[in-house]
């Protein structure tokens, strides 16, 4: 039977289908950002093959060894432009974007080449690629290896021969063997030396704080120095034996042919790992893949960000959100229960919830710029002079750091936490509140033991929705604590363990520090996505832990569905 | 179901009023209201209720929708006090005691003067807390004592057989009549002297409604109770006086019996015969 257009209208069947195509377009956006960021973000720890290919441009005939990274195609015009001899008859040529590494030799690690004037692409099974300290990659043949510069090992040739493979072997054992004590250096250098150091500051407090004080008592002194005496002697100690750990690191080194045919050295100390991709299997570049998705999650970040882990920048996101809901959800929720329960209903009661409701809507960077001025400068300051005087003129928290960081993001979702717990105190039944208050129970009473409770899944929702404003926001951090590389974490061993003072990293900083202030844009750009995704993960993953505590409570309070 | 409904019958013809005849001359007075006037704004609710309610005894308010019965009630325990713009004038005494001074303690008076609702309105804890919950305001934290009240509370409220073996489970899993009577032990866990019921029974089905009324005949004996209630039948059955009210006027009040068989005023007798209301 057919139907006219009227009816069909009528019918509500176009008003069903347009409800259900905005939803499925917000679905396919959602899902579509995720997987860019994804592909773009988690491709870039796969391990790529390494080409070597002949290169012949104007007669002219180099070698080329590196990753294929992206392929795109150009207007022929573009480049005769630029004075490239092209193909006749074409519009566009396909080029490549190579990492060819070896920074230290060529100056540029990625180059753009033109896929016509490539000949005879291979793929050899013994070209290697080296992560390295600084840099960047270097890929080219293994060589000889070298002791205390006496060559120890060397083979000559480009084809895989049990020779060479035993050669490779020892190469890997020796970077096994770095690796090792790089640890124990690490250890030594970042803990105990820290530690030691960090001790050694307080003491120097200590002593300042007393001459301040105008003690004259010398046994305090002597106190001070005696430890002193004996951090420092510790500290001589710990240098011995970093030396010899330093001098045992840089035994070792290598030469290898790089691209261009010369013979280059380095130690082995600077290699983080080395490895064969085009002879590796696909389990073994799964192996390689989750082992440098682990290097990423774990890792301090090496050179200017753009290579290793962003451990601190999750350290610090989480850490900041968790301290910013500690503070915001008391603030919040005795503000919304004034307002709420106590206040008189009235023109400004209401004026004041408009401002509140208002306050949400304000630019972040204005929060930022008072977080700067009022909590650092001016609160901060006066901490300082009237707390840690010794300390001075050195800041202590006259200084952008992870307590004002996390106090500016708690005022600027306070407003959020109190429309939320506003709401859920009007939803508790009246009659509950009249059967506590028969009961005896003074007003006070009645809230803390009754309708607090009853309006903690409300309260819980303005917690998770204020986490997923501060975790996401970036640009009042920049004003009032976050850093592009900070030196150690804000909550570790050294008394008193959380150091609010300190600055620290945020993901959401560390994506625009990646991705814009990068000296090396080619190399940074896939880590703007993986930490992107990272960090859609964690906010994630901190929503879903709010969200399984309000269903609890949810679960527990269920009254109101009376 | 029907040797429950059989058993209930047979409580019913047992709760039949005391032989003797009741005379508000004889009783004690629990409250005492003195031209009380009520008013929401400019609206007067209530127009100079005057009334003295006998102790130990079960007074019933009747009276068509929005007549003040609730409203006055209410001013028992001061749950007016909660309304915005409520203001009141004239007196109750409570052993003597104007309710309404300024020195009054309320949180103490509503002690003394509990109240039950009309909807169940258990909190969101367990059988046992909330119970508790009137003792632990007070401050009691004795767990043998509020062990002992719980059960005594429970037992009181005929409700001790069915929950005793999950007091700690939360009491909205109760049934609604179950609810009610656990509110009733909440109330009455704090031992107050006065106990007002706002329609307890409006919102439960018939068997739980005469529960409810079996009960009211119990407390009696421990409790002075003020009932409000729409259903006359209810209140001939578990009340010893009555009072009729009218638009914010108290019309008649008297022993039960006499009110509903002989009422002095017309406007009672065209309310208890149905003519309207």
């Amino acid at each position: 039977m057919r139907q006219s257009f009227s009816e069909w209208t009528k019918s509500g069947a176009p008003w069903v289908w347009l409800n259900a195509g905005a939803v499925a377009i917000c679905l396919i956006m959602v899902v579509g950002l995720l997987s860019l960021i994804a592909v773009r973000g988690l491709g870039h720890f796969w391990p790529a093959d390494i080409v070597q290919t002949t290169y012949v441009d104007n007669g002219h005939s180099t070698r080329l060894i590196g990753e294929r990274v992206q392929t795109q195609d150009v207007p022929v015009e573009q480049l005769s432009d630029s004075g490239i001899k092209v193909t006749e008859g074409v519009e566009t040529m396909q080029r490549t974007l190579m990492k060819v590494g070896n920074r230290d030799h060529g100056g540029t690690d990625f180059i753009w080449v033109l896929d016509a004037f490539m000949q005879d692409s291979s793929k050899p099974d013994m070209l290697f690629a080296a992560e390295r300290r600084e840099w960047g990659n270097f890929y080219g043949y293994l060589r000889s290896i070298k002791e205390d510069g006496k060559e120890v090992a060397a083979h000559q040739g480009y084809d895989r021969s049990a020779e060479y493979e035993a050669l490779w072997n020892q190469f890997q054992q020796r970077i096994e063997r770095a690796l090792n004590i790089h640890d124990q250096i690490k250890d030594i250098e970042k803990g105990q030396i820290g530690s030691i150091n960090y001790e050694l500051e307080r003491l120097r407090l200590k002593e300042r704080s007393l001459q301040l004080k105008e003690v004259t008592d010398s046994a305090r002194y002597q106190a001070i120095d005696d430890r002193r005496a004996e951090l420092n002697a510790e500290y001589e100690s710990l240098q011995g034996t970093l030396l010899d750990l330093y001098t045992a690191f840089n035994r070792d080194s290598i030469t290898a042919e790089i691209s261009s045919g010369k013979i280059v050295e380095f130690k082995v100390a600077s290699v983080v790992r080395a490895f064969l991709p085009n002879e590796m299997g696909i389990g073994g570049k799964i192996g390689h893949y989750f082992a440098k998705i682990w290097e990423f999650l774990s890792d301090d970040p090496r050179e200017a960000n753009t290579e290793g882990g962003i451990f601190p920048a999750i350290y610090g996101t989480v850490l900041m959100v968790i301290i910013m809901s500690v503070l915001v959800t008391p603030f919040g929720v005795v503000a919304a229960v004034y307002l709420r329960e106590y206040a008189k209903q009235g023109f400004i009661t209401r004026v004041i919830r408009i401002a509140v409701n208002n306050l949400a809507g304000v630019p972040s960077i204005v929060y930022g710029v008072f977080g700067l001025g009022f909590f650092v400068y001016f609160l901060g300051g006066h901490v300082d002079d009237l707390f840690f005087p010794e300390a001075k003129p050195a800041p202590t928290f006259g200084t952008p750091g992870l307590m004002w960081a996390s106090i500016t993001l708690a005022l600027l979702t306070v407003p959020v936490v109190i429309v939320a717990t506003e709401e859920g105190l009007t939803r508790i039944p009246r009659a509950i509140r009249e059967g506590s208050l028969a009961l005896g129970a003074t007003k006070f009473e009645t809230l803390i033991k009754i309708v607090i409770p009853m309006a903690s899944p409300a309260i819980m929702t303005g917690v998770i929705l204020a986490i997923a404003r501060a975790a996401g926001e970036v640009a009042p951090l920049m004003l009032v604590g976050v850093v592009k590389l900070a030196p150690s974490l804000p909550l570790d061993g050294n008394y008193p363990f959380l150091h609010l003072d300190q600055k620290f990293m945020h993901l959401g900083f560390h994506i625009y520090d990646v991705g814009f202030q990068s000296p090396n844009v080619e190399a940074a750009r896939p880590l703007v996505y993986a930490t992107a995704l990272l960090l859609v993960a964690v906010i994630a993953a901190l929503n879903l832990s709010a969200i399984q505590i309000r269903n609890h409570l949810r679960e527990k309070y269920k009254a109101l569905e009376m | 179901m029907t040797s429950e409904a059989k058993t209930h019958a047979i409580d019913i013809s047992s709760m039949q009023r005391d032989s003797r005849i009741l005379n508000l001359e004889d009783e004690t007075l629990a409250l005492k209201v003195n031209d009380l006037k009520l008013s929401y704004g400019d609206n007067e609710a209530l127009h100079g209720i005057n009334m003295r309610i006998p102790k130990n005894r079960v007074t019933a308010f009747i009276g068509p929708s929005g007549c003040g019965k609730s409203t006055l009630l209410r001013c028992f325990n001061r749950m007016n006090d909660l309304v915005d713009d409520c203001s009141i004038t004239g007196e109750i005494l409570l052993d003597e005691n104007n309710i309404y001074e300024r020195s009054v303690d309320i949180a103490e008076l509503r002690r003394r003067v509990g109240m039950v609702f009309q909807k169940p309105n258990p909190f969101p804890k367990s059988i046992y807390e909330n119970v508790a919950y009137g003792l632990r305001i007070q401050g009691v934290t004795k767990k043998r004592v509020i062990d002992e009240t719980v059960e005594w509370a429970l037992k009181s409220a005929a409700l001790w057989d069915e929950v005793k073996d999950r007091l700690h489970e939360s009491a909205l899993g109760m049934s609604g009549g179950q609810q009610q009577r656990l509110v009733i032990a909440r109330t009455i866990a704090v031992k107050p002297e006065v106990l007002l019921l706002d329609e307890p029974a409006s919102a439960l089905d018939p068997i739980s409604t005469l529960k409810i009324e079996e009960l009211i005949h119990e407390l009696k004996n421990d409790f002075t109770i003020v009932i409000v209630t729409h259903n006359m039948q209810q209140a001939a059955r578990v009340s010893d006086y009555t009072a009729f009210m009218y638009m914010g006027d108290l019309i008649e009040f008297g022993v039960t019996d006499t009110l509903f068989t002989n009422p002095e005023k017309k406007q009672t007798e065209d309310y208890i015969t149905g003519r309207y209301g």
